[in-house]
């Protein structure tokens, strides 16, 4: 018989071991032990198969242990520990709420921010088949900087499905505002009262089935298969047929009723989470924009998506796309006589985007789509991390500093048997008492907090109550914080030795001095570090809104939608004119804020297109008013005027055309973008037509009809007068279509919505740090001024004044600022220096920002400590002294 | 004194328990059974019926007889009660009764 067959399964003897009765357990272990031998000779697996059989025919009545009388000794425990626990914190309140309090709130903001991230990292993760869709990538190398957009054109979808098998199916979409997607005007067929909509996108029937939008009503496969079909959001078609199915009915476009659509389906509204997001898809079935669009290979206007088959290699197809350049590009470039055709089909290449990197990685890609930022979940994520990280900083700060209180019940417990364990059990039950009621207290601040914080981050964040995770999240995390701050100061406070703590001799507390000055030190800089980048983000906004930007934009109303007003504007713009608040009135699309109309064009100098090459820039159709209105200044020739005739053909240039033409008298020379010759008139001063993170490129203007927004430059004190006023002209125009203005002012500041953002996001956490450091600091010098009792009260015997009292125990904290303050000045300046790298023009960071951040910084952390440090200097010395 | 039943399972232990005289145990029991009457119960099935046996007070039982084919362990060893027999002897006398009372050729008739 050999001997490793006599050892029975020690699984099943655990087993045993736990559910069985302890006085039954050696009689049955022998019995089987026993039986085991006998089998020997069998298989080894029946063996153990028989072994286990035997041992499960014991979970009976008699022999199962009763589970709950058995730990009616540890749950006492338990209840004592939970019950010193809630004396302690009763008995000092102020800590237990400074404990409690920067706990919650850091936990509040961590949660908050855990949403945030969770929703950022969960973009286009419910499109089906996800690993499989692509966005295709645009890249051009010019001289050496990388350009990436999305842009591709119209026939290039169908020639990379023709071209390579791995591809499955390419859908596109078109959302230049120039084709007519973006908003419009729109009614129900038989209606007369138009509604402007936004959210109008040009989209192929491919593109809903290859990111298989989830539908409402009709067939996925046949929403936009007909000529003029529309498929409308789940919540637009309940807004203009309200519960019915609309398939089939009719919508009237920009009043167009030579050309209605008809609604070929309803699907869901996009997900929050999806990059797209558009209500209304016009069908591309049969659609060209001029004869011959869908075949031209020179302009650029549909992003386009593609679904490779399984096990296909993206990049190796991005590499062979190549092909596709050489093929048609390049011959298309070359008919088209453009002398850099060559080296711009080198310099091409693609890539192709997984769908699920859009909404982080695109920070290079120019795809006017709203994009998260992958360096912001980061740093979110960073701050949450630093947040918590403070918060038990604090909490184990507390608990040791405290310790001096709990020496001799540690010291009695431990005289009257208690073992080291239970006493580490004990301040572990504490610690996770302390940071159950902060997480409770810290969700219900981050419900109440959610509104303002969806404002700041600019989303519609809910709490998912609901989900599993999240539960399971909140109970592990209130444990896991509890226990981490916990294990110092349990083992801290359980080696105290009995004999020393109950004779007295306790170095008290200041042993982790070391330690504690250099949280406080951490607090301090992460404090100074967001309070700097808060004043220069606010610096650089009002820079942003303040500075020359080469127009006038207060006291500008726009009024939109005005195309449909037709051949009656001018007459609008005479009445307009006759009101006595207005000074000029002008037309035109182009306006220099963001969301109006744009457009590319190459320029080169009369009866050079074939030799020079071209400066890129824009044409802007304006009228004789713009540039008063807009009040942009001409700095050499003259602006436009309509009695010279001649000026149709005329163009006036920035500074910045002037300068890349290399001008030196820029008056009378003649430009031309390929088609018509401009005469230069007049030039205006460079302004801002883009946002301030990038330069001033050329533009030029000429009079031309782009008669969507009409700009009113009024001067009035009474504006809510005033636009009643134009109210009234307006609905004698046009009764159908309620009048929508905006003012100049407020869009120009609109487009620096993040930046504002930021500024908030910033200021809140700043807030935060400097609420929770200062709880600490507010603890810990209350602490150490109690320990210092004495020691005050003698130095005031012997006479010291109290402003001597004053500093001796102010200067030990405020050195630990200044500490702070030096740490923080390196880390803010690289901070907040790549953070301005964004912006073309930008602040300067000047000395005193970073001064005036530690000046901040010390004056709180004076107030909070001053308060405790004068009433100490008050006190009678007598009160302390006495007790000896 | 109040009636203890016997069942038939505990009976057939109880007499074993009897015969294996200072060798009752568990698996003894059951190794016995197997034996005797030629029945096959897991060793659980035994213990709790001794377990039953002995709360019922119709055994007794001791610690003792470690070997090293039980890994050290002693065995729980039966012995039977004064009240246990008299419950044995009873059972027996109502059967042997019964059995006197039925003519042999009834019992042959079936």
């Amino acid at each position: 018989m050999k001997h490793q067959h006599r050892i029975p399964p020690k699984s099943a003897e655990r087993f045993l071991n736990w559910f069985c009765k302890d006085e039954l357990l050696e009689e049955i272990l022998g019995d089987l032990h026993e039986y085991y031998d006998e089998l020997s000779g069998q298989p080894r697996w029946k063996i153990s198969l028989l072994y286990w059989f035997h041992v499960l025919n014991f979970i009976r009545p008699f022999a199962i242990r009763n589970f709950t009388s058995t730990n009616t000794n540890h749950y006492t425990m338990y209840r004592n520990y939970l019950k010193i626990s809630w004396r302690n914190l009763s008995k000092e309140k102020m800590y237990a709420s400074i404990k409690i309090g920067g706990t919650a709130l850091s936990i509040a903001a961590c949660l908050l921010i855990a949403l945030f991230i969770q929703d950022e990292l969960s973009f286009d993760k419910h499109v089906p088949n996800g690993n499989r869709i692509y966005r295709l990538i645009w890249v051009f190398n010019n001289n050496g900087d990388i350009e990436k957009d999305v842009f591709f054109q119209a026939p290039f979808a169908n020639a990379i499905l023709e071209e390579f098998p791995e591809i499955e199916q390419v859908g596109r979409y078109n959302a230049g505002e120039l084709f007519g997607a973006g908003s419009k005007e729109i009614r129900r067929a038989g209606e007369k009262q138009n509604i402007l909509e936004k959210g109008f996108v040009y989209s192929d029937q491919s593109l809903i089935d290859l990111l298989q939008i989830p539908m409402v009503y009709g067939e996925r496969s046949q929403a936009l298969a007909e000529p003029n079909s529309i498929v409308l959001s789940e919540s637009k078609a309940q807004k203009y047929f309200p519960n019915e199915n609309p398939i089939g009915k009719t919508l009237i476009l920009d009043n167009d009723v030579e050309t209605p659509f008809t609604i070929g389906g309803v699907i869901k509204d996009f997900p929050t989470t999806s990059h797209l997001q558009y209500d209304f898809l016009m069908t591309m079935t049969n659609r060209e924009f001029w004869p011959g669009e869908q075949t031209f290979w020179r302009a650029s206007n549909y992003p386009t998506y593609l679904k490779l088959h399984q096990d296909a290699d993206p990049v190796a197809l991005s590499e062979k796309m190549k092909k596709i350049t050489n093929k048609y590009l390049l011959p298309a470039q070359i008919e088209a006589g453009a002398i850099d055709a060559e080296e711009n089909a080198k310099n091409t290449s693609y890539e192709l985007q997984a769908i699920n990197d859009i909404h982080l990685y695109s920070q290079d890609i120019f795809d006017e789509l709203k994009h998260g930022d992958i360096r912001i979940v980061w740093l979110f994520g960073i701050i949450a991390g630093f947040i918590l990280l403070i918060a038990c900083i604090n909490f184990i700060n507390l608990s040791t500093a405290k310790s001096a209180n709990r020496a001799k019940e540690v010291g009695l417990r431990k005289v009257v048997g208690s073992y080291r364990i239970s006493l580490v059990q004990q301040f572990m039950t504490e610690s996770v008492l302390y940071s159950s009621i902060a997480f409770v207290l810290g969700v219900f601040l981050a419900v109440l907090l959610l509104p303002y914080f969806n404002i700041i981050v600019d989303k519609t964040l809910v709490f998912p109550w609901t989900a599993w995770w999240f539960a399971s999240v909140t109970i592990l995390g209130s444990i896991a914080i509890g226990l981490v701050s916990g294990i110092y100061p349990s083992i801290y406070l359980s080696a105290f030795q009995p004999i020393e703590v109950l004779k007295g001799r306790l170095t008290r507390g200041s042993k982790s001095s070391y330690l504690r000055s250099t949280l406080v030190v951490f607090q301090f800089a992460t404090s100074i570090v967001l309070i700097i980048g808060t004043i220069i983000i606010f610096k650089q906004m009002n820079f942003i809104l303040n500075t020359k930007i080469g127009f006038e934009k207060d006291q500008v109303i726009l009024l939109k939608g005005t195309n449909t007003l037709g051949d009656k504007i001018a007459t609008f713009k005479d009445a307009l004119l006759q009101l006595s608040e207005v000074k000029s009135v002008s037309v035109s699309d182009y306006l220099p804020i963001s969301d109006t109309k744009r457009n590319g064009n190459a320029f080169w100098r009369e009866g050079k297109a074939q030799e020079d090459k071209p400066i890129y820039g824009q044409i802007w159709r304006v009228d004789h008013a713009y540039i008063e209105t807009m009040g942009m200044r001409i700095v050499a020739g003259r602006d436009f005027q309509s009695d010279i005739a001649s000026d149709s053909q005329a163009v006036i240039i920035n500074q910045k055309m002037v300068e890349e033409f290399g001008f030196e008298n820029p008056l009378d020379k003649r430009v031309t973008n390929s088609g018509a010759v401009w005469n230069v008139i007049g030039v205006v001063e460079n302004f801002h037509f883009e946002s301030l993170k990038e330069d001033i490129r050329p533009l030029c203007m000429v009079i031309g009809n782009s008669p969507s927004i009409v700009a009113v430059k009024i001067n009035t004190n009474n504006m809510r007068e005033f636009i009643g006023t134009i109210n009234g002209i307006w609905d004698d125009f046009l009764p159908n279509q309620p009048m929508r203005y905006t003012f100049l002012d407020e869009d120009y500041a609109s487009m620096y919505a993040d930046v504002t953002r930021t500024g908030n996001i910033f200021s809140s956490f700043a807030i935060l740090a400097i609420v929770v450091a200062c709880m600490g600091l507010l603890a810990l010098s209350a602490f150490m001024i109690e320990q210092r009792n004495k020691e005050i009260s003698i130095h005031k015997v012997l006479g010291a004044s109290i402003r001597n009292i004053l500093v001796l125990l102010t200067k030990d904290f405020l050195s630990l600022v200044l500490l702070a303050f030096v740490f923080a000045i390196p880390i803010a300046w690289y901070v907040m220096d790549q953070w301005l790298q964004d912006f073309s023009y930008k602040i300067a960071m000047e000395w005193w920002v970073f001064a005036l951040a530690g000046c901040v910084a010390f004056l709180i952390a004076n107030l909070t400590i001053g308060y405790q440090a004068i009433r100490a200097a008050l006190m009678n010395p007598v009160h302390s002294l006495r007790s000896e | 004194m109040e009636k203890e039943y016997i069942g038939e399972f505990e009976e057939l232990v109880l007499l074993l328990i009897v015969m294996l005289e200072e060798e009752a145990y568990g698996l003894a029991i059951r190794n016995a059974l197997k034996e005797q009457a030629d029945r096959t119960v897991t060793i659980g099935a035994v213990h709790g019926t001794v377990n039953r046996l002995e709360k019922k007070g119709f055994i007794q039982s001791r610690l003792g007889g470690a070997t090293e084919l039980r890994g050290g362990r002693r065995k729980r060893l039966f012995t039977i009660t004064a009240y246990g027999k008299k419950v044995l002897q009873k059972s027996h006398d109502v059967k042997v009764n019964l059995w006197n009372q039925i003519p042999e050729l009834a019992l042959n008739q079936i």
